[in-house]
Parts: structure tokens; C-alpha cells; sequence
């Protein structure tokens, strides 16, 4: 037992946290990317209850269960929810964030080609849930 | 003692590291532009990859342990523990 030696051992567990600092790094540098809004992004309030989803815009217009921005624009949601949990999600666009009754959730994007997507309620909120959807159109820049 | 010690470094970095992260992440500087799908996207397939490849690094060498460490491989070799009536 002379020749007992452990810096294999050694050497996995450096191996080990290097790639967790690595990770660490790589996922804290996605999320300071994605979770910092451009100053000029423009506001849109988002109102979740059940079963429908409500968008106020700056200039005070709401609609309901249809969503218009303009693409090239950056646009900052401010998530309520008047009633239970839900989830605003924009699947094609990578948007998900909890509205939370009491609290106001953020989340930004920049929308980039004209087209229609699809907005889903990603938590479960009763009865009508699977019907909780509304539509994104993101329309040419009128500037 | 030790022990007691490792396990308050434990917590106190799983305290330590979500608030940080929460303080100093997001920042107040206004950001860029960019696409959140390619960022996000990006990150889970680099991540995917680091994956599969520890994944495959782990499990290849347990193969190679248990194949080159059995009794019947042509140079297994009793440890001292098991006396050297083989």
C-alpha cells in the first residue's frame, strides 16, 4: 500500500467544480443579458385572470387577449394578476414569467419579424385554463 | 467539528450565492438589444452538451472499472485485503 496515492481523485474533484464554475458563469451571463431592459423599451401592462389575459398600453388603450407590437421595438411587460397564479408566456419568443396576485412581475423582449404567436397561461389556474390563450401580433414599425 | 464547519460553508454558500446573484445580475444599467431566443436557446444547448459529455466521461469509465476489474479479467490481481491466496 506504499504506492497509495489520491490525485486522481484529486484531479476529478477540480475537474468537477471547475465545470460547475463554468456553468455557474455561462448561466449568470444569460440571465444579466436577458433581464437587463433597454431604457427606451416601452411599457405594456399585462393583467392575468381567470381565463384571459388583458394588455394595457402606454397611451392607456387596452385590448384583450390580442397583443400589438411593432417589430424592432423592445417592450417590457409589467405582469399583475387580479385573482390566482398564472403564467404569461410567449413560447416562440422564450417569455415566460409568473403574474403573481399582490406583486408585479417583469419580463422584456424585442420582437424581430412581422408574424402572429401564440400567448399561453403556463400555470395551472383552474377550470378553463387550457383555454386561458391569447394571440401576438407583431406588425411592421410605423417610425 | 469539521464536519459541523463544512456544513455551515455549505449553507452559508447556498445563502451567499442567490444573493448575490440577485443583487448584482440584472444591474440598474439600461440593456441592449438582443434576442432572448438565441440567448436562451444558446445556453441550453452549450449546457445539453456539457452534459451528455460528463454524462459519457462518468459512465465510460465505470464500464472500464467494472470490465477491467473483474475477477476473471487475465490481469486481476487480489488486493492485499483479500490475501494473496488467489
Amino acid at each position: 500500500m506504499s504506492e497509495h496515492s489520491n490525485w486522481p481523485e484529486w484531479i476529478y474533484v477540480g475537474v468537477v467544480i471547475a465545470l460547475m464554475c463554468w456553468v455557474g458563469a455561462e448561466a449568470w451571463q444569460a440571465e444579466r443579458l436577458v433581464e437587463h431592459v433597454p431604457a427606451d423599451a416601452e411599457i405594456i401592462k399585462v393583467t392575468g385572470q381567470q381565463w384571459f389575459w388583458t394588455f394595457e398600453y402606454e397611451d392607456g388603450t387596452k385590448t384583450i387577449g390580442d397583443l400589438y407590437v411593432e417589430s424592432g421595438k423592445a417592450y417590457k411587460f409589467e405582469i399583475h394578476s387580479k385573482d390566482v397564479i398564472h403564467s404569461f408566456n410567449i413560447h416562440d419568443y422564450v417569455v415566460l414569467m409568473d403574474a403573481v396576485p399582490g406583486r408585479v412581475t417583469t419580463v422584456w423582449f424585442a420582437p424581430v419579424e412581422v408574424g402572429t404567436h401564440d400567448i399561453q397561461c403556463r400555470e395551472y389556474c383552474g377550470l378553463i385554463h387550457y383555454n386561458m390563450r391569447g394571440t401576438l401580433h407583431v406588425e411592421e414599425a410605423s417610425t | 467539528m469539521k464536519g459541523i464547519l463544512g456544513l455551515f460553508l455549505v449553507l452559508a454558500a447556498l445563502v451567499v450565492v442567490p444573493a448575490v446573484d440577485l443583487a448584482f445580475a440584472a444591474g440598474d444599467e439600461p440593456g441592449e438589444y438582443l434576442d432572448r431566443r438565441v440567448v436562451i436557446w444558446n445556453l441550453f444547448f452549450r449546457m445539453m452538451t456539457v452534459a451528455f459529455v460528463v454524462g459519457a466521461v462518468v459512465s465510460g469509465t465505470i464500464i472500464w472499472q467494472v470490465w477491467r476489474f473483474r475477477e476473471s479479467h487475465p490481469k486481476a490481481k487480489p488486493t492485499p485485503y483479500e490475501g494473496t491466496d488467489w
